[in-house]
């Protein structure tokens, strides 16, 4: 059975445009007012004043802020719902201009019953701070009129659909203006009263749009709608209402923006590896900070941490008023393997560390060494600063090579017959002789280990140039 | 207040009185962690006279010596074979030179799992130990701190991260630093050749020193020094250094 949750937004167009509790807002479509906040509320403005009205009744002395309509904002908020309502039911769409509509008959088992899930969406809701009326009915055009009925009857789905229906005015069907006052005309003034009558009779006199529109209210004929598309690129945005100076005041809104983020990520079974962070100063300049990472992933611990890192280091010229995540390059995910009877000491990706070492300290100041299969002990080392392929291989012929290898073999003072390296050295064992790479520019060393100091080097003779050389040390 | 005392008693730095029913273990009084095992040096003298016979994983270890703990490596490479199994990151940071990579290979040691992290300055030098040793990823931590001057604090953030992590930890320090008093729970310093001195060892022996026999290495592959028995010719020099020297 298909049950559909209607979350209508009734001041949706004053929550997109300003959240203050402190101060009156209204906002106005062609100077008559079409939503007001508590404050201005209980200074009496209502629906449908004037805004002189409105500034007469606030008075000289009380802060009121009246605001245009931005029909932009509230479709960009209401697709910011839609993102967040994705996560509870793949099923959803937009209604009118201010609710969505949710088919959560197939998710019910997933949250572990209808209250639950109701929880989960008042929960969601509050810490967006979106003021809702819950409907909910059998098919969303019962919902949608539901959530204009008390909060009891609106959520009793254990009772009939005509009987729940049945108190609400006929003045709600608004896209049937002209119908409904005649049918006003001729006494009917709730729901209920239309509802009773035979349809084929109403359906002549009130034309087939109308009766079609009872038939989906009631289940009798098919309401389709396009389902909601998460769309393809995440961008989302933070606005703090003030001047932000200090990177670390950033931290709060970052981490929110990641969630978000992660949360489409898992949702839409995305990842990325590059996150792009744009900081919207006062005068509407736009900052872009990059973050990478080594791998993709969607964990947004790891994300901002690295974030961390790179605002340490970053130094805004001006305030900043906005904060926006925007994310351009998704991949698909690859699921992870977890082992399930490992030890459990690792409890993040290998590459987080080289991640976050890699932002503060740059590329280069990371590396990994590896093997080749190479005489000449200096080619033998491979240095890389990225993930060095599959190198490994287990030297046979190692037996008396040092723990450390100068980059370039350093030339030896000689002084009565004697080396010298931080005081007098002795040999001790040698020579081992290697010679190599006679197609391009021959070498030919006699290696020696040499003792002096407590310590023990390697040494070499260059037998072709007649030089001492040291090239290692051991440990 | 029961889960507040159970809290600290927690702690491994917590010092408790001598006769302690905790757990009904019977270590001395301010014995580093609870039937925690070390991890095994490769040096059997040298594991009976550390606590728990072997490397702390919950302390950081301070190792003196001249030339920033050039010499002194050998002393964990046994370490660094068995913490491979592990397939976590083995963290360099501020190396002197290149780990000679086919020696490591050799020993056994995987090297795509050696990092090699070259921090520009001291505070960068501070900032990525810490990381390396609060992040789960790495088994063991190698620092070369050098011979700069560091506060008690931040040597003790150190330690903190190190006792909150599982990693073998080693911070190499220069000689000077013997004198000064440092946070480690395990602090030695290499005097002669193939031979350890315990400068300080929370809740164990201290004050020693550790000769390690020749006779515990690997044959072929020695373990200190790399050095293979020389067939007794000493007096003899070898006849390239006199080559050398005619040029």
């Amino acid at each position: 059975m298909s049950l559909w949750l209607c979350l209508r937004f009734d001041q949706l167009s004053l929550q997109c445009l300003s959240r203050s509790e402190e101060q009156a807002v209204a906002v106005l479509v062609r100077q008559r007012v079409i939503c007001a906040n508590d404050c201005a509320a209980a200074l009496g403005v209502r629906e449908g004043m004037t805004s002189a009205g409105v500034r007469a009744l606030a008075g000289d002395d009380t802060p009121l802020q009246l605001l245009e309509r931005n029909i932009g904002a509230e479709q960009h908020c209401l697709d910011q719902l839609c993102c967040w309502a994705y996560g509870i039911t793949p099923t959803l769409h937009k209604w009118r201009e201010d609710c969505l509509q949710l088919e959560i008959g197939g998710c019910l088992r997933l949250f572990r019953g209808l209250d639950q899930l109701l929880a989960e969406v008042a929960n969601g809701l509050d810490s967006r701070g979106y003021r809702v009326h819950y409907g909910l009915a059998p098919t969303p055009k019962a919902a949608w009129l539901l959530s204009f009925a008390p909060r009891q009857s609106a959520l009793a789905i254990q009772l009939p659909l005509v009987e729940r229906l049945g108190p609400l005015p006929l003045s709600l069907l608004d896209t049937f203006s002209g119908t409904v006052a005649s049918l006003r005309r001729a006494g009917l003034r709730t729901l209920g009263e239309v509802l009773a009558l035979p349809s084929a009779a109403l359906g002549r006199r009130c034309g087939l749009e109308f009766s079609h529109f009872l038939q989906q209210l009631l289940g009798q004929r098919e309401d389709l709608q396009t389902d909601y598309q998460p769309p393809a690129t995440f961008s989302d945005a933070f606005w703090f209402g003030y001047e932000v100076k200090i990177n670390g005041e950033l931290l709060p809104a970052v981490q929110l923006l990641l969630q978000s983020l992660c949360r489409f990520l898992r949702q839409t079974q995305l990842r990325t590896t590059q996150i792009h962070w744009q900081f919207i100063a006062i005068d509407h300049r736009v900052h872009e900070l990059c973050v990478r990472s080594a791998s993709s992933h969607s964990d947004w611990k790891n994300w901002y941490q690295l974030t961390a890192i790179r605002l340490e280091q970053v130094q805004l010229q001006a305030g900043v008023e906005g904060l926006a995540l925007v994310c351009r390059q998704l991949c698909p995910a690859q699921p992870d393997n977890i082992d399930l009877f490992g030890p459990g000491r690792q409890s993040e990706p290998l590459a987080s560390l080289l991640d976050r070492l890699r932002s503060r300290l740059g590329l280069q100041a990371i590396e990994q060494v590896s093997c080749r299969d190479e005489h000449l002990p200096e080619l033998a080392v491979q240095l890389s600063h990225d993930l060095p392929g599959d190198g490994h291989t287990t030297g046979t012929h190692c037996a008396q090579r040092p723990f450390w290898l100068m980059p370039r073999p350093q030339a030896l003072r000689q002084r009565h017959n004697r080396l010298y390296w931080n005081g007098p050295l002795n040999l001790v064992y040698g020579p081992e002789r290697i010679e190599d790479n006679w197609w391009r520019e021959a070498v030919s060393r006699d290696y020696y280990i040499a003792a002096g100091n407590g310590r023990h080097y390697w040494v070499f003779l260059d037998r072709l140039a007649r030089c001492w050389y040291i090239h290692g040390i051991f440990a | 207040m029961n889960q507040m005392i159970e809290r600290v008693m927690r702690r491994t730095d917590t010092w408790r009185g001598r006769h302690s029913q905790w757990r009904g273990h019977s270590l001395p009084a301010n014995s580093e962690g609870h039937g925690r095992s070390g991890l095994p040096t490769g040096y059997s003298a040298l594991d009976g006279q550390l606590q728990h016979g072997g490397w702390p994983l919950d302390s950081a270890i301070e190792l003196l010596s001249d030339g920033c703990g050039l010499g002194a490596m050998g002393l964990f490479l046994p370490a660094m074979e068995k913490l491979s199994e592990q397939g976590r990151w083995q963290v360099f940071i501020a190396p002197p030179y290149i780990p000679y990579a086919p020696l490591l290979a050799a020993r056994g040691i995987d090297t795509r799992q050696v990092l090699l992290v070259h921090p520009q300055n001291r505070e960068d030098l501070l900032w990525s130990t810490e990381q390396a040793l609060r992040s789960t990823t790495s088994s063991a931590v190698f620092s070369w701190l050098g011979a700069h001057d560091y506060r008690y604090s931040e040597l003790r953030k150190l330690q903190l991260a190190a006792a909150s992590g599982d990693s073998l930890t080693v911070l190499f320090r220069a000689n000077g630093a013997a004198r000064q008093h440092a946070p480690a729970g395990l602090r030695l310093q290499m005097r002669a050749y193939r031979q350890v001195h315990i400068l300080k060892q929370r809740g164990g022996n201290q004050g020693i020193s550790v000769d390690l026999p020749l006779a515990e290495d690997v044959p072929q592959q020695p373990q200190l020094w790399e050095l293979p028995p020389w067939p007794d010719n000493n007096s003899e020099q070898p006849p390239a250094l006199g080559a050398g020297s005619i040029v």
